[in-house]
């Protein structure tokens, strides 16, 4: 019932080129949903569950998540986001961040993150990771919410 | 006591060594513990002073000296009592022989009365009998006291008086003998033959009453060589018993002082391990806190880097499309791009963005080896026994097609030691010090590479020498540091191997040091403990 509603891709990343460097290269992979960008963890789970447009209130959604942010962690946000208790907590996370460091990416699957991705620092790989990325969420499904259906 | 100070200055000896051999503040660190516990223990070694000491050994020593003191008194004055026994014994022979002489003399005398009366001849045979013994006890009576001038002179009357009165005693006797008995008996009247035996007594008692007095004064010096000796035996006895006294004291003193020091040092011990321990975990967070900046920044060095690098491809795409539309451009209106425009786009551009794209590329791996370095520095150690040998023959074995492509010799010379410590920790050391070695042979010469090994104070020491370029001795320390390298920069890399083997060898409680002269070969020194302690999770 909702499988004509578009996905909204939420990037949570401070780094302004960063951030930019994804899109250009989602959209490189021929991706066009709309991609909703914020630089702190803050204003992305006040869009995520406050904003009438977001994904608490509006259709399905997800989350590129970068570990490093100005006023949280980046696990914070995975943390709280898939509480159990969150209405978005199905709501699919890729974890797309510098860190490669073993305990890190650990923690983050613990915490339910979906997807980890470390962003190589050679551009062809990052290129590539971002653009398979793309192809990836063309074949995503992404899960009903509750709110959603209601 | 003497064997105490001996091993506390044996104690201390290392220790002072290993502080001058200039060794770095890491080992230092490492070694605080240990030197601060020796130095503890010297403290309450010195407790007793040396003057103290120096007073009990006199005091023993004269304690001694005094009863050998008495030994040679008591023996002394046993022999001087022994003289004055002689002596008086001697005496006692002069009186006797005067005794002797005054006896034979009466009964001489008593024969010639008994025969003046009686004219039986059996007493005229006890007067010639006892006359016979007169002269030899008078000569043995001199001899005896020869040594005495008063006797003497004493004996010297006595013979006299003998001499005088004998010939009248003889005569009346033999008066009587040949009948005529009155002349003899009228003789015997005459005063002649009574004086001389009373005088002779008299002589004799003069005589004896000198030897009595000889035998007070012999008997007064016995006696007080006697006294001499008992006091010389008390005087013993006392210093016998002041030293046993003294020494027990002393002894009990020491135990006392020993038993206290062994408290305070077990005491200084327990509190060591504390301080120890609070230092160890002190050196631990500082370590960590490098380790996490390290860490830290050269994460937050990546990120601007991957716009660096990302934003240059694109500006690079950028300009090839700009290229494209110039080359477009230039086929429908040429002359339209001026020359200062196509060489930007042409060869300006594309310039500037390899150089930024090499140095980003430099800069990467610079971060990727603090990266690198950072992680090493957070790996647990985990020690097992290592068969080094097996260990570089492997190392050579991973690097045979550069050995055999520059053909060089690789050879382990020695039997080496087994060690126990990190298994990837040493072999990471290794294959950097063999690729160096490889890397840096002289191009004119065939290459050698010898391994040596040995185990000196429980320490594992091994050598890498190869006769390759060397190293110039004012780069002996600076090649170990990050990022710096030394000589003709004719061979990639960054710096960074030594540096990362020399951090490995600490973290495995180890040295490295190089030996090298320009020209004539390096010899890489790796100094580890044949027993790598475990470490605690940090």
């Amino acid at each position: 019932m909702n499988t004509h509603q578009p996905v909204n891709i939420i990037m949570v990343e401070d780094d302004e080129g960063h951030a930019r460097l994804i899109e250009k290269n989602i959209r490189r992979a021929g991706i066009s949903n709309t991609i909703h960008h914020f630089r702190d963890g803050t204003s992305a789970l006040e869009y995520l569950h406050e904003a009438p447009d977001g994904p608490a209130h509006n259709g399905p959604a997800l989350i590129l998540l970068d570990l490093n942010l100005p006023d949280m962690s980046g696990a914070d946000v995975l943390g709280r986001i898939k509480a159990a208790d969150n209405p978005l907590r199905r709501t699919p996370i890729v974890v797309l961040t510098t860190t490669d460091d073993k305990i890190e990416i650990q923690r983050c699957y613990d915490l339910g993150c979906n997807v980890y991705i470390t962003k190589p620092v050679n551009y062809e790989s990052f290129a590539d990771a971002i653009r398979q990325l793309g192809l990836f969420l063309s074949v995503i499904q992404v899960p009903d919410l509750p709110e959603a259906n209601g | 006591m003497m064997a105490r100070s001996r091993s506390a200055k044996a104690a201390k000896a290392p220790v002072s060594r290993s502080c001058c051999d200039g060794v770095r503040s890491f080992e230092i660190a490492h070694n605080a513990g240990i030197q601060l516990k020796v130095r503890l223990s010297l403290k309450t070694a010195t407790v007793p002073d040396t003057w103290f000491n120096r007073l009990v050994i006199g005091a023993v020593a004269l304690g001694f000296l005094a009863l050998l003191a008495t030994g040679l008194t008591a023996y002394h004055l046993v022999q001087e009592n022994q003289f004055h026994s002689s002596r008086v014994n001697h005496t006692f022979q002069v009186e006797r022989a005067i005794t002797d002489f005054l006896a034979t003399m009466e009964r001489a005398e008593a024969g010639r009365r008994g025969y003046l009366l009686t004219g039986v001849a059996a007493h005229a045979e006890t007067f010639y009998d006892a006359r016979k013994h007169l002269f030899p006890l008078l000569t043995r009576i001199r001899d005896l006291t020869r040594d005495n001038p008063r006797e003497q002179a004493s004996v010297a009357r006595l013979i006299a008086l003998t001499r005088s009165d004998l010939p009248f005693m003889e005569q009346s006797v033999a008066l009587v003998r040949s009948g005529r008995r009155d002349e003899g008996v009228r003789l015997f009247r005459n005063s002649v033959g009574r004086r001389a035996i009373t005088v002779l007594r008299a002589q004799a008692a003069v005589m004896i009453d000198e030897e009595n007095r000889l035998l007070a004064i012999r008997d007064a010096a016995t006696a007080g060589s006697i006294r001499l000796f008992y006091a010389t035996v008390a005087a013993a006895g006392t210093i016998l018993v002041l030293v046993g006294a003294g020494s027990i004291w002393v002894i009990l003193g020491y135990t006392r002082s020993l038993a206290a020091s062994r408290d305070a040092l077990r005491r200084l011990n327990a509190d060591l391990e504390g301080a120890v321990r609070e230092r160890t975990t002190e050196l631990q967070r500082a370590n960590d806190e490098i380790q996490r900046f390290a860490y830290i920044v050269s994460h937050d060095m990546r990120s601007p880097l991957v716009n660096v690098m990302g934003f240059t491809s694109e500006l690079e795409t950028a300009a090839r499309k700009l290229r494209a539309m110039m080359d477009r451009v230039d086929q429908k209106a040429p002359g339209l791009i001026d020359k200062d425009a196509r060489s930007a786009a042409n060869e300006d551009l594309p310039e500037a963005i390899r150089f930024i794209r090499t140095s980003t590329e430099k800069m990467d791996r610079l971060i990727n080896a603090i990266l690198r370095l950072s992680r090493e520095g957070r790996r647990r150690i985990a020690p097992e026994t290592l068969d080094m040998n097996a260990m570089f023959l492997s190392v050579a074995d991973t690097h045979r097609h550069q050995l055999d492509m520059k053909e060089i010799d690789f050879s382990v010379v020695s039997r080496l030691p087994t060690i126990i410590s990190d298994r990837l920790a040493i072999e990471q050391i290794l294959g950097n010090l063999v690729e160096n070695a490889i890397k840096y042979m002289s191009p004119g010469r065939r290459g050698r590479i010898e391994i040596r090994g040995r185990i000196e104070n429980q320490r594992a020491i091994f050598e890498i020498a190869d006769n390759g370029r060397g190293i110039d001795c004012k780069d002996h320390e600076r090649i170990f540091d990050l990022f710096r390298r030394s000589g003709v920069q004719d061979q990639p890399g960054e710096g960074i191997g030594l540096a990362h083997t020399r951090a490995l060898a600490y973290r495995l409680g180890g040295t490295i040091s190089v030996d090298s002269e320009l020209g004539r070969g390096a010899t890489f020194r790796i100094n580890l403990p044949v027993t790598c302690p475990a470490e605690q999770e940090a």
